[in-house]
């Protein structure tokens, strides 16, 4: 007598978990302490900036405490990177499991950033409540503000995850072109310089990059007399990251059957 | 029962299509069925396993499988080297939805695969013969109406070897069994019909010794 199968909506869900404690088992305990260099990352480039703005003596940055600039830019920045770095690499980082035919490569993707919003919620929340002890004021002012800001970067990372994970299979050297790109991007979405200092011709160029929009709205929620960029577009990030989510959807479609071949 | 119709299979390779590994396979395997596959090496005989227990798919054809289909034992994929053998097990009960007895397989599998404390290292600290009583293990632990055999036995000492066979013999009746093997004498022990890949074509017998003989006569000619 057969056994009746699952659903296959069942199935993908009971994948999704597996992967899910695969993965977050992996990232702490593999490595010795593993989860202090989680922290140790966004971390130590906060405290690297901070040294720097306060040998300088920046108390506040477009009107707000600079700790609190530094955090909510550095936070949200670090969610959307390592999630489209993870996702980038998703498929190529566990094609092994691809000889279950329970897991296809999108899961995988799906996956790893969901793994990567948990960390980066668990990271902030006690980075904040560390920065708290010391007595500055990290409540926000719209805190829903701050998580629809925070939660369209992570939708930019996924896009922008599931368009690469594709393309870097298709075309293995675009993940150099990628770590490149990274690099300028730390510095061209005002996570150190605040965008609104710069002056409008080169301004009006920077604003292209939908990142930009993401943190400087964080910051304007957690203070709303911040003096954020005056052209902020939150819909300009959500519309961003939706088309890179279609983009990256219709090419895993297409590849999907190519990713699993050996 | 699986059910094969016209089922071609080609890789890409760096210069364009392959050649076709498999040229218009077509065949059904009844349920609790034992089938040896044999054919030469390149033959398609892992392609064919891997297309059957749905890991690939073919360039063309259809492949239906009316059946729980184990993952192919024997090549060491689907274990993550940095991980214990343990939590290898633990995903694959997962994915197989065993979430609730999730306990009663994991010592199932710790019984069977034997291999001690190694269970708890990590996979890359085992030997070829660890992977496969580990995979072996494994995949006795679900109740697959079909399992899928990639030389799960060739690697394994002779006690291992041995009690392989016996869950094989207790399956049979049970469960249906699709194997590779390079061992007349396995095949003949565990199968009862074969069948012959040759030139991209399946042939099918109903039984395994002509299924040999034809196999081992193209090679001596």
């Amino acid at each position: 007598m057969p056994t009746p199968n699952r659903l296959p909506l069942l199935v993908v869900l009971n994948t999704w978990k597996a992967l899910f404690l695969r993965e977050v088992v992996a990232r702490i305990s593999t490595e010795r302490a593993a989860w202090l260099w989680i922290l140790f990352e966004p971390l130590s480039h906060v405290g690297f900036i901070l040294i720097l703005y306060s040998t300088i003596r920046v108390r506040t940055i477009g009107g707000i405490d600079t700790i609190i600039w530094i955090m909510a830019g550095m936070l949200p920045f670090f969610t959307f990177r390592r999630t489209a770095v993870q996702c980038m690499n998703a498929i190529n980082a566990n094609r092994a499991l691809f000889a279950y035919r329970q897991v296809k490569p999108i899961d995988t993707v799906f996956v790893r950033a969901g793994t990567e919003l948990f960390l980066m919620i668990l990271v902030s929340i006690i980075l904040f409540s560390l920065v708290a002890l010391f007595g500055h004021d990290v409540v926000p002012a719209n805190p829903l503000g701050v998580l629809v800001a925070f939660f369209g970067l992570w939708l930019l990372g996924l896009g922008f995850g599931l368009t690469m994970s594709i393309v870097v299979e298709l075309v293995p050297e675009m993940e150099r072109v990628v770590g490149a790109i990274m690099y300028p991007l730390y510095l061209l979405s005002g996570v150190m310089l605040p965008i609104a200092s710069i002056p409008q011709e080169l301004r009006e160029w920077l604003l292209f990059n939908p990142i930009v929009h993401g943190l400087e709205d964080v910051r304007l929620s957690f203070a709303p007399f911040y003096h954020a960029v005056p052209e902020l577009d939150l819909a300009y990030l959500f519309e961003a990251a939706l088309i890179l989510i279609f983009l990256g959807l219709a090419l895993q479609l297409r590849f999907a059957d190519r990713m699993v071949m050996e | 029962m699986i059910v094969l119709n016209d089922v071609h299979k080609r890789y890409r390779t760096h210069h364009g299509p392959g050649k076709w590994v498999l040229n218009g396979v077509s065949f059904s395997i009844p349920s609790k069925l034992n089938v040896g596959l044999v054919g030469r090496n390149g033959a398609g005989k892992s392609t064919l396993l891997r297309l059957i227990g749905g890991i690939d798919v073919p360039s063309s054809g259809t492949i239906e499988r009316h059946s729980r289909v184990s993952w192919p034992m024997g090549f060491s994929g689907g274990l993550q080297g940095s991980l214990t053998g343990r939590q290898n097990a633990k995903f694959v009960c997962r994915i197989h939805g065993h979430d609730h007895d999730l306990v009663e397989r994991i010592a199932y599998i710790q019984d069977f695969a034997e291999i001690g404390a190694a269970f708890d290292e990590p996979i890359k600290t085992y030997s070829s013969g660890m992977k496969s009583r580990l995979q072996f293990a494994m995949s006795l632990a679900f109740n697959f109406d079909v399992y899928i055999s990639d030389e799960i036995t060739s690697t394994g000492d002779a006690a291992f070897r041995e009690k392989a066979a016996k869950a094989f013999e207790h399956l049979i009746g049970k469960a249906g069994l699709i194997m590779v093997s390079h061992s007349d004498s396995t095949l003949r022990q565990f199968c009862k019909a074969g069948i012959w890949l040759h030139q991209g074509k399946a042939i099918w017998f109903d039984d395994i010794e002509d299924a040999l003989r034809n196999y081992n006569e193209s090679i001596v000619a």
